[in-house]
């Protein structure tokens, strides 16, 4: 017989000209059941006004990040057992930075149009791909091939992030990967973009971004790599190169 | 919750509570910054002493006897010390070199400043 | 999706925020490691007080290694543009506003010259002072 817990889960809820408040819901679930079937659950069951965003179930369409116990987890992934335990309370919330449209939801619109502003792959060729492993060696005959990107645009990164938290100006740390997967010498158009004031020099190395990401881009080692091409780009301007 | 991004959550920056290491260790540096830069003004200021002569100065010497002084004075050194190495840390980081062993370069950076205080704490009291 | 984006930026790039001043941190900042061990070792270490700062005595001779004034006046003017730049830094991540950041970069380069000078006058006076 599958274990049983019993939980309480705590769900940030807000509605719009109504104060914000904690809701409690008393669960039945098993362990090895993630915390978006728990959310589900008190939709399904409890409180049908209860709102939040999700789509696909298995981390491809990065729509249900929040925040677990005050960290931003990617619940569709996230197994109950390994965020609370039994009798205990597993707290939901938005995800930070962005503002609420209601309860768990967020509005991702400003962070999308981020990610168009520096042309965000969804698809990228292989031979462009950061792989740390992989398992051929790509090499230009393989150039028609290509790979999804790493990158959910889940936005757990924004959220994490304590620069993000200061400004909305701020591109974040998905949009700084995506523009360092593009590359600086295949789309210098993207270096008034990323060497501005909004831009990467705000990063303070927190690392909270790849703390956070579910999907591996590692923005902050991303970050770092961008800054290293775009000083690049530039000395190679004022040397003529 | 007011869940938008606001120039008045700088302070939340302090807050080390859910946080990870690397926000640790720019927390540290952060306040280690404003501690030497106030710090360094002081010590110009200070050492001005050393142009009204031998007395002037010496007099301010003696003060540095003051246990509590000495204390601040090792605070001092061990903010330097790490607010040195995690500066290191950060321009290797920021040029690709050991990103992905940031943690176990702030932990040692942590480390060594703890111990390079003891040196110069050994020093200033028992010597 | 590798067609350049229709949409504008979602803010301008900001003249003068570029890459500079933050690679103006990070190449003094290494810089004043080794000053600094030099300095603290020296100065807070070996002086020959009991608690192993220098004396008067100490700091005058000191400074009459033809080495040292130079080495004093590369650390000062090192790391006050190190300390104010980063100082800017913080107050860039208040986000103020345009008035407010130029007048305090004003006073920030003003202090900071001040400083400098200052510092370039008492190494030099220290050097004086034992001739």
């Amino acid at each position: 017989m599958s274990e049983k817990w019993t939980i309480t889960l705590r769900a940030y809820r807000q509605k719009e000209g109504e104060a914000t408040r904690y809701d409690d819901f008393t669960l039945n679930v098993e362990p090895d059941e993630y915390v978006l079937d728990a959310v589900e659950r008190v939709w399904a069951f409890h409180d049908r006004s209860l709102c939040f965003r999700h789509a696909c179930h298995h981390s491809t369409c990065g729509a249900c990040g929040m925040r677990v116990n005050g960290v931003e987890k990617l619940t569709c992934i996230t197994l109950i057992r390994d965020v609370t335990q039994n009798g205990a309370t597993l707290k939901v919330e938005p995800l930070r930075n962005f503002p609420v449209v209601s309860d768990l939801a967020v509005d991702m619109g400003a962070f999308y149009r981020k990610m168009e502003t520096v042309g965000a792959r969804a698809v990228l060729p292989v031979i462009e791909a950061e792989i740390e492993h992989p398992a051929t060696s790509w090499d230009a005959t393989n150039a028609q091939y290509t790979r999804l990107s790493d990158c959910l645009e889940c936005g757990l990164c924004i959220s994490a992030c304590p620069v993000a938290a200061t400004t909305p100006e701020y591109l974040g740390p998905a949009p700084l990967a995506a523009a360092q997967d593009r590359g600086m010498r295949r789309s210098p158009e993207l270096l008034n973009i990323v060497d501005s004031e909004d831009g990467l020099w705000r990063c303070h190395s927190a690392f909270e971004c790849t703390a956070v990401c579910p999907s591996f881009v590692d923005p902050g080692r991303r970050i770092m790599d961008l800054r290293k091409q775009v000083i690049g780009v530039k000395l190679s301007r004022i040397f003529g190169k | 919750m007011n869940n938008q991004p606001s120039a008045k959550k700088f302070l939340g920056w302090f807050n080390p509570l859910g946080r990870n290491p690397g926000s640790w260790a720019f927390i540290l540096s952060r306040i280690t910054a404003l501690g030497l830069t106030f710090y360094l003004f002081l010590h110009l200021i200070v050492l001005g002493r050393l142009t009204q002569g031998p007395e002037a100065y010496e007099e301010f010497l003696a003060l540095t006897e003051n246990p509590l002084v000495k204390i601040g004075e090792l605070a001092v050194v061990g903010a330097v010390i790490y607010h040195g190495l995690n500066g290191l840390r950060i321009v290797f980081t920021s040029f690709g070199i050991g990103v992905t062993r940031q943690v176990q370069l702030f932990y040692a950076s942590v480390i060594l400043a703890i111990l390079g205080t003891l040196v110069f704490a050994i020093r200033m009291f028992a010597g | 999706m590798t067609t350049p984006s229709t949409f504008q930026p979602v803010s301008g790039p900001r003249p003068g925020e570029t890459a500079w001043l933050w690679l103006v941190k990070i190449v003094t900042g290494p810089l004043l490691v080794p000053i600094l061990c030099l300095h603290l070792i020296v100065n807070h270490y070996l002086g020959s007080t009991s608690s192993g700062l220098m004396t008067y005595d100490d700091v005058i001779a000191y400074f009459q290694n033809p080495l040292i004034p130079a080495i004093e006046i590369l650390f000062v003017t090192t790391v006050v543009i190190h300390s104010l730049v980063g100082f800017r830094g913080i107050v860039l991540d208040m986000n103020p506003s345009r008035p407010v950041l130029g007048a305090v970069t004003a006073l920030l380069v003003a202090l900071g010259a001040t400083a400098i000078g200052y510092g370039i006058w008492l190494a030099l006076t220290l050097v004086a002072l034992g001739a």
